[in-house]
């Protein structure tokens, strides 16, 4: 029944948005949405035994357990505080002229239905039926890009299409495979993870080699590893920046999710040895390239969608070393991730609403006077960059140290490169505040930007996620832990 | 009934004709006809799909060659000749990093990889009949074909072209080595109709020389841009 509640809901969602011509109705229903969702996967988290069987869960094609709602709660926090930010930010597209008014309700109802098929791709079992929700994150959150119509969206929209969908065939053909690998060992075919995961063992690894290869291709893609990550960047700074949040913050986890899993299957079997260190290797390279993209960095949007394929390649590393520790600190790193790069993604838009230059997206950010005019954009940005090098007491740092710790009893060269990549990462990110938010325009002759006027809704998610950061980081709830060591041990590490 | 060779046959005719057919759009420049080719690929899919299950007496098979002909024969190719004359571009010349030649040469280089690489990985599998084989390396080079269609055209409406043509290989590949439940085929038909239906309409606004866009433009203060890009 909990699956039909979550569609109901979104159902109910896009009726409203359909009805209406308000855009705050249609916001509010937006709101409502991620609010019920996340309500929904709390109510299983507290009361519920996981995994989850009722109706259609626990069917071949559906099923709940600790990792997809983990995702979930993720994803459902995060849309809520967009959606909040949108309320501020979407008023003030509509004023500038950017956004049409008649494109409004597109771009809520694609918003309200991206939420549900990312609830649902998490709650998927068949695998093939993960792809085709992952596929349709892609479509939906391109139409979230392209919808403010300048030329340059609609060219970072179809990049990323043809980038995602072209690798995602890949992956299709390697569940093809893997849907062949269970049916010579098993009998009959099936692309069940449940079932997949209980048979792994007697698989064959050279296939499952390949299978994992092409897998990886599609959902590398999905996440902006290199070298399929050219499309992120793009993305990300010319998406509105509730959109970028979004991006960053959930639909980079599909991809992620996606590798876990299959990774999941394929640590069971001898083709380990090949896979883990294959990982590594893309791992380490996809932060280098990071890390030297944002060294140059001038414009703040695509310095920080830099740093999420940066932090896609520590995970890749910390699911490299594939011990159980190694694997809860990436879960963990996952969800710091995406808190953070959410409040980073909404600070920097507001700053984008300060100064954006209107001629082109990809020219420098001038930003001059930022503590006088956005005081609380420019702590929001250097807070949480704090937090997305890694500084304690936020919980990256958690993170990123125990991974490193992990990645030092494998192998000290490797954690030496990856710790000197995140340094000039960090270094990329420090020396871009530093030379920017340092503008101070001459006492005599203020500047004459006029401030823009933050609305208040694009300020509480923001000091939301901060604070649920510093929580987070200074309490470590035992709960929370727990709960991810249950996803650990789901998932066989 | 016709006895399994004569049908064995027509299939390694019908997959001739597929790789044929892409190597057309791989270089031809003329849009329509690259439309009308992609027509006549899916419908040489449907063929194969229709000898297979007279070999095999599969009725997913029968129900793919259905799906496939109602959407990729007709519906989807009727789609994009409509948004094609609606942006009034007929021919696609421009490419980037690959010429049609290369191309060519390219793709006899990958299916010799292909060949060799999936000999090597099915080598552990119960013993595979030299035409379910020959199968499954066709269809991955189509893929890979349409691959580098789509990466290698500049207009959008190539490349959702070489992406279909990509698509189309991962079912012939999916024909070939196993039976995958119908209802993904059937969702993934989905998908595709909803990725060709976006793409063509983004396309308007990036391949049309239409006076609409550039009033967008002015109202974006974004004109200048689209004087070096026009």
């Amino acid at each position: 029944m909990i699956l039909i509640a979550f569609v109901l809901v979104s159902v109910l969602a896009l009726i409203i948005i359909a009805a209406t011509h308000n855009h705050r109705q249609m916001n509010t229903a937006c709101i409502m949405q991620a609010l019920i969702f996340a309500a929904l996967a709390a109510y299983l988290v507290l009361f519920q035994q996981v995994p989850v069987v009722s109706f259609l869960v626990g069917s071949q094609y559906f099923f709940i357990d600790h990792l997809g709602l983990f995702e979930v709660l993720i994803a459902t926090v995060i849309f809520a505080c967009a959606a909040v930010y949108a309320r501020g930010y979407v008023e003030g597209l509509l004023e500038s002229g950017e956004l049409e008014k008649g494109s409004l309700k597109l771009f809520y109802m694609a918003w309200a239905l991206l939420l549900l098929v990312i609830v649902l791709a998490f709650f998927s079992d068949n695998l093939a039926l993960f792809w085709i929700f992952a596929e349709l994150t892609t479509i939906i959150s391109a139409m979230l890009i392209a919808i403010l119509a300048a030329r340059d969206n609609i060219d970072a929209a179809i990049k990323y299409i043809f980038v995602a969908s072209v690798s995602m065939l890949f992956a299709f053909v390697g569940f093809i495979f893997l849907f062949e690998i269970s049916r010579v060992s098993l009998g009959t075919g099936t692309l069940n993870w449940t079932v997949l995961m209980q048979h792994a063992a007697v698989f064959s690894p050279g296939m499952m080699i390949a299978s994992f290869v092409l897998v990886f291709i599609g959902f590398a893609a999905k996440s902006g590893i290199f070298p399929f990550h050219t499309w992120l960047p793009e993305a990300h700074a010319k998406a509105p920046s509730a959109v970028s949040a979004i991006l960053s913050g959930v639909l980079l986890n599909v991809g992620i999710y996606g590798i876990i899993r299959v990774y999941a299957i394929v640590h069971q079997t001898t083709a380990i040895s090949t896979i883990a260190p294959m990982l590594a290797g893309f791992g380490l390279l996809t932060i280098g390239i990071a890390a030297f993209s944002m060294l140059p960095q001038k414009n703040l949007k695509k310095l920080v969608a830099f740093s999420s394929v940066e932090n896609m390649g520590i995970m890749l590393v910390g699911l490299a070393i594939s011990t159980p520790v190694a694997l809860f600190w990436v879960l963990f790193h996952i969800m710091a991730h995406s808190l953070t790069k959410a409040s980073l993604f909404f600070s920097s838009g507001i700053l984008h609403r300060q100064y954006r230059s209107r001629f082109s997206a990809d020219a420098a950010d001038e930003i001059v006077d930022v503590f006088r005019l956005q005081p609380l954009a420019a702590w929001g940005i250097i807070l949480g960059g704090l937090a997305i090098i890694g500084m304690p007491p936020f919980p990256i740092f958690f993170s990123e140290f125990f991974i490193m710790l992990q990645l030092g009893t494998v192998s000290l060269w490797a954690l030496g490169v990856m710790l000197v990549l995140l340094f000039i990462a960090a270094g990329g990110l420090g020396y871009f505040v530093l030379t920017t938010f340092t503008h101070v325009s001459e006492p005599v002759t203020p500047s004459d930007i006029e401030p823009y006027r933050t609305p208040a809704s694009m300020k509480v998610p923001i000091i939301f996620l901060l604070a649920l950061l510093l929580v987070i980081g200074i309490v470590l709830p035992a709960g929370g832990m727990e709960f991810l060591n249950q996803i650990v041990t789901e998932l066989k590490f | 009934m016709i006895d399994q060779a004569t049908i064995e046959g027509i299939i390694r005719i019908l997959l001739v004709c597929i790789i044929i057919t892409a190597a057309y759009i791989i270089s031809t420049r003329n849009l329509l006809s690259v439309v009308s080719v992609y027509s006549l690929q899916s419908l040489t899919l449907v063929g194969i799909a229709l000898a297979l299950w007279s070999l095999e007496g599969s009725i997913i098979l029968l129900a793919i060659a259905v799906v496939t002909f109602v959407s990729k024969v007709i519906i989807i190719p009727y789609f994009i000749a409509t948004i094609q004359e609606k942006i009034r571009i007929k021919r696609d010349i421009e490419f980037h990093y690959l010429n049609p030649t290369t191309s060519l040469i390219l793709s006899m280089a990958l299916m010799l990889v292909i060949y060799m690489a999936l000999s090597r990985i099915m080598q552990g599998t119960p013993a595979r009949e030299s035409l379910f084989f020959f199968g499954a390396v066709l269809g991955i080079s189509l893929m890979l074909m349409g691959m580098m269609v789509t990466f290698s055209r500049k207009r959008t409406i190539t490349k959702v072209l070489g992406f279909l043509s990509m698509e189309n290989g991962v079912l012939l590949f999916g024909m070939f080595v196993t039976e995958l439940p119908f209802i993904i085929e059937f969702l993934i038909i989905i998908d595709l109709i909803i990725l060709v239906i976006l793409t063509t309409i983004l396309s308007v606004g990036i391949d049309s020389t239409l006076e609409d866009y550039h009033k967008r433009l002015h109202r974006f203060h974004l004109l200048e841009e689209s004087e070096e890009t026009p």
